[in-house]
């Protein structure tokens, strides 16, 4: 409400900067889906595979045909907390 | 089984999470979370279609 | 100073379209413009431009992120490229 903001600008200020963020990160993930990715994991380890979605908590991602050294797995999920980081091209 | 649900269990979530979204996001609240709505509905529909499995089975960080 | 994760999002957003340099697990580092810092998982979305009509995305976990240091100061050049990186046709993905 303008009344808010009037008493606290910054407030407003912090969420227009992370409604900004958040809408940018979405659509990257948005973007991913389908597309190849290689995910860098703790331990070394490091697979392809096509991105599926992930959960909004980021929590969880689900990918597909996932390269795993002991063979292809066709649906899997990758813990975030064991990913490092991921990349893809658009 | 894995919990995929971001909310926990409270008694009205949708309410409490629209007033945790107005919070964070101010106006842009409803947009956020439509997007992030879209976003949960793909993953959940994912599962539930393809059922997915863990990899690695167990976490690679405890 | 606040660890990466604690940072507000105005914080975050100050990093935006800048060139940057994120250190995770001690050693191991990214480079790449900042496209943008998720507010939920502290990740940071790094877009690179290795050859011409080429855009690599590298997403580093928040978790995993040690440090970000800025490189290079973002211009208009670079900060259009970014904003126009998702065509609507991109971003129609999202309602599938």
């Amino acid at each position: 409400s303008p009344r808010y903001a009037a008493l606290c600008p910054a407030a407003e200020g912090e969420q227009r900067a992370r409604s900004e963020l958040r809408e940018r990160f979405l659509r990257t993930l948005a973007a991913a889906a389908h597309k190849a990715a290689r995910f860098t994991m703790y331990e070394r380890v490091q697979v392809q595979a096509r991105f599926g979605a992930s959960d909004v908590d980021v929590l969880n991602f689900h990918v597909a045909d996932l390269q795993t050294p002991i063979g292809v797995q066709r649906d899997a999920l990758l813990r975030a907390q064991d990913v490092i980081s991921f990349s893809f091209d658009l | 089984a894995p919990r995929f649900s971001a909310a926990p269990p409270m008694e009205r979530p949708g309410e409490r999470r629209s007033a945790e979204m107005k919070k964070l996001y101010g106006k842009d609240a409803p947009r956020i979370q439509a997007m992030e709505a879209a976003m949960q509905l793909t993953f959940d529909r994912n599962c539930d279609r393809k059922q997915p499995k863990y990899w690695p089975v167990i976490p690679l960080r405890l | 100073m606040r660890e990466w994760r604690e940072k507000e999002a105005l914080e975050w957003s100050r990093y935006a379209f800048n060139l940057v340099r994120v250190t995770v697990c001690g050693d191991v580092q990214y480079e790449g413009w900042v496209f943008t810092v998720d507010p939920v998982s502290a990740s940071v979305v790094l877009v690179n431009f290795p050859k011409k009509g080429q855009t690599c995305v590298q997403v580093v976990m928040g978790h995993a992120v040690e440090t970000v240091e800025i490189l290079k100061e973002a211009d208009e050049n670079i900060t259009m490229q970014l904003t126009n990186m998702f065509s609507p046709a991109a971003t129609e993905t999202l309602s599938n």
